[in-house]
């Protein structure tokens, strides 16, 4: 934590050590990234249960789902788009249609790679791994958050992909934040517009959210849906009856989060304004995450004026 | 007659070969590396595999991973002929919709199949995870086979788990490569320049053997002369094989990879297999 902020990565790879502790059947498998992925103090602690297969991410997944066959719940590692799309036919065919408890953690989600380039950023992950049948995605916004989701972690039986990004984020709930496949969370309240968000964005959208507010007086409503998949139809549905959607992403606009969003609010025939906002579909090759998020327009200037816009 | 004599596992290949010929007359199937793997298969599933069909989830059971996923036709007589479920089953069901057999196979409809399988260079790599996973159980005793195909060899993955399972001491996992010398599209030789399976092999520093994989007395020795199951090096048997064996018209044949036979191939076939048979074991 730093100035009332968090890594989410840091927050997400200490928190091995505690379900570790929980449940022996906890194991880590790893692709030369346990630093980067923050999992040295679990595999310092529990060197039994680590293993690290050097960088050979399609063999990570599928080894995870071999170590889950046998009973085992093995929590699998690395850089987003490594893991989503290097590996992305281990995640399918091994872990999904094995329907094996593998949990797949990726980090640098989104643009949060930034300075790296585009190879280590992850764009395509929520449109390619909530495109797989039978495993569930979550994007985490916040730390008590990210704790509680990997606490989740254990009792879910599904398949499961997290992602986060690298980037701090602001420190929003508290301890007893309830997560859950399905679920999302009302940050603030409104009803005027709705901002649909999740990871990093979200509270970029509480401070656009609060600017509008104070502006102008309408009154914006901010929702966490972290659960990309199973998505919060209720949560879409109500956001569009108030007629004015900003969905904010951190990956591309095509799939994902705006695009399944999309999809509930034209299958409920519901009328109403609606505006993605997320990477344009482009790639830019390298350049630091918060520029990019201005770039975007995924960061509060970004995000208030998207919402303005659809009071025009 | 017992399981370890070698005229009956001779009689129990030969009656593979035939079912999957009956099968074959039906559907299309893998034919030619259902045949090539035939011998291997059921002296692994007939003799050398601890696995009670009446007790699937036994700790102490060998598992088997079918890399080669194709083969799932060879797998699933082998699994009829020691009572998971009858050869009539396999041939009656097979390729239905929502069946439990089929041109590949799957853990969800069929608990006899502990992984699904039929992208190649899957199978391998979770075979690992399943061996690793089985020495932090403390379990010593059990193996963990798994099959691929020569051609299978070009997939960057299999190497990924090859490195992995030599750093890992995984004794307990024997890789049987079925080396039928061709794929889908010809020549394993002159497609992929994988050159000699067995170096490559060796060069990761596995325990690896070299053997006549249509020869049932050398597989058997094979299988009795395995290094321990606790042991610290993994084992590759490179089984040299003849793509479509034991029917003349399909060996080393491509166009055999997958096909279809009339009536009339059916019966002759049948017929040259159990005369050779008779001429091997009876005169």
């Amino acid at each position: 934590m730093k100035d009332g902020k968090s890594f989410l990565r840091n927050v997400i790879g200490e928190y091995m050590t505690e379900l570790g502790r929980l449940n022996d059947k906890v194991v880590l498998v790893n692709a030369d990234l346990a630093g980067t992925c923050r999992n040295t103090d679990f595999t310092e602690q529990y060197p039994d249960r680590s293993f690290n297969v050097g960088i050979a991410e399609q063999n990570m997944v599928s080894f995870g789902a071999g170590l889950a066959a046998e009973g085992f719940v093995p929590y699998v590692f690395s850089m987003a788009p490594f893991l989503t799309m290097r590996a992305c036919e281990q995640c399918r065919t091994d872990v999904a249609y094995g329907n094996r408890k593998v949990r797949m953690i990726g980090t640098y989600a989104g643009v949060s790679g930034g300075i790296s380039g585009a190879t280590h950023w992850a764009i395509e992950d929520c449109g390619i791994m909530t495109s797989i049948p039978g495993i569930h995605v979550f994007e985490v916004s916040d730390a008590n958050q990210a704790r509680n989701l990997m606490k989740y972690s254990l009792e879910s039986d599904m398949p499961m992909y997290v992602r986060c990004g690298v980037e701090p984020t602001m420190n929003i709930y508290r301890e007893d934040i309830e997560v859950e496949a399905g679920g999302s969370i009302e940050v603030k309240s409104g009803f005027d517009g709705v901002i649909l968000c999740a990871g990093v964005l979200v509270q970029f959208a509480i401070e656009a959210a609060n600017r509008i507010e104070m502006k102008t007086g309408k009154s914006i409503r901010v929702v966490d849906m972290y659960s990309l998949k199973p998505l919060d139809r209720q949560a879409v549905i109500s956001a569009a009856k108030t007629g004015r959607v900003v969905v904010a992403q951190d990956h591309n606009v095509i799939g994902g989060l705006g695009s399944m969003t999309a999809v509930v609010i034209a299958e409920e025939g519901i009328k109403t304004k609606f505006k993605i906002i997320g990477v344009k579909d482009e790639f830019v090759a390298m350049a630091h995450a918060p520029y990019l998020y201005q770039y975007y327009g995924m960061d509060a200037d970004g995000l208030e004026s998207a919402m303005m816009s659809l009071f025009e | 007659m017992k399981k370890d004599d070698l005229i009956y596992l001779e009689k129990a290949a030969m009656d593979i070969r035939i079912n999957l010929l009956r099968l074959c007359n039906k559907e299309v199937i893998h034919i030619g590396g259902d045949l090539s793997v035939a011998d291997v298969m059921t002296v692994l599933w007939q003799y050398q595999m601890k696995y009670d069909p009446d007790n699937i989830t036994d700790e102490n059971r060998d598992r088997f991973v079918l890399s080669k996923g194709h083969a799932s036709a060879v797998t699933c007589f082998n699994q009829a002929a020691i009572g998971c479920y009858s050869a009539e089953d396999v041939i009656n069901e097979y390729a239905t919709d929502h069946g439990r057999f089929s041109m590949h196979s799957c853990n969800l409809v069929n608990p006899y199949v502990e992984i699904s399988t039929g992208s190649l260079g899957h199978g391998m790599p979770v075979a690992c995870g399943m061996a690793a996973a089985l020495r932090m159980k403390g379990n010593v005793t059990s193996r963990v086979y798994t099959v691929m195909g020569d051609g299978e060899q070009a997939e960057g993955s299999i190497w990924e788990a090859v490195a992995n399972a030599k750093r890992y001491k995984l004794g307990n996992l024997v890789a049987i490569v079925d080396c039928n010398g061709l794929e889908a599209d010809g020549k394993i030789d002159e497609i992929t320049g994988l050159g000699n399976i067995a170096d490559k092999y060796r060069a990761f520093g596995w325990n690896v053997v070299e053997i006549d994989g249509n020869n049932i007395a050398e597989i058997k020795k094979t299988f009795d002369e395995l290094p321990a199951s606790d042991s610290e090096i993994p084992t590759a048997i490179i089984a040299h094989t003849i793509k479509g064996k034991g029917v003349s018209f399909m060996e080393n044949e491509k166009r055999w990879h997958a096909g279809k036979i009339s009536d009339e191939q059916l019966k002759e076939c049948i017929n040259t297999l159990e005369k050779a048979f008779e001429s091997r074991f009876k005169g």
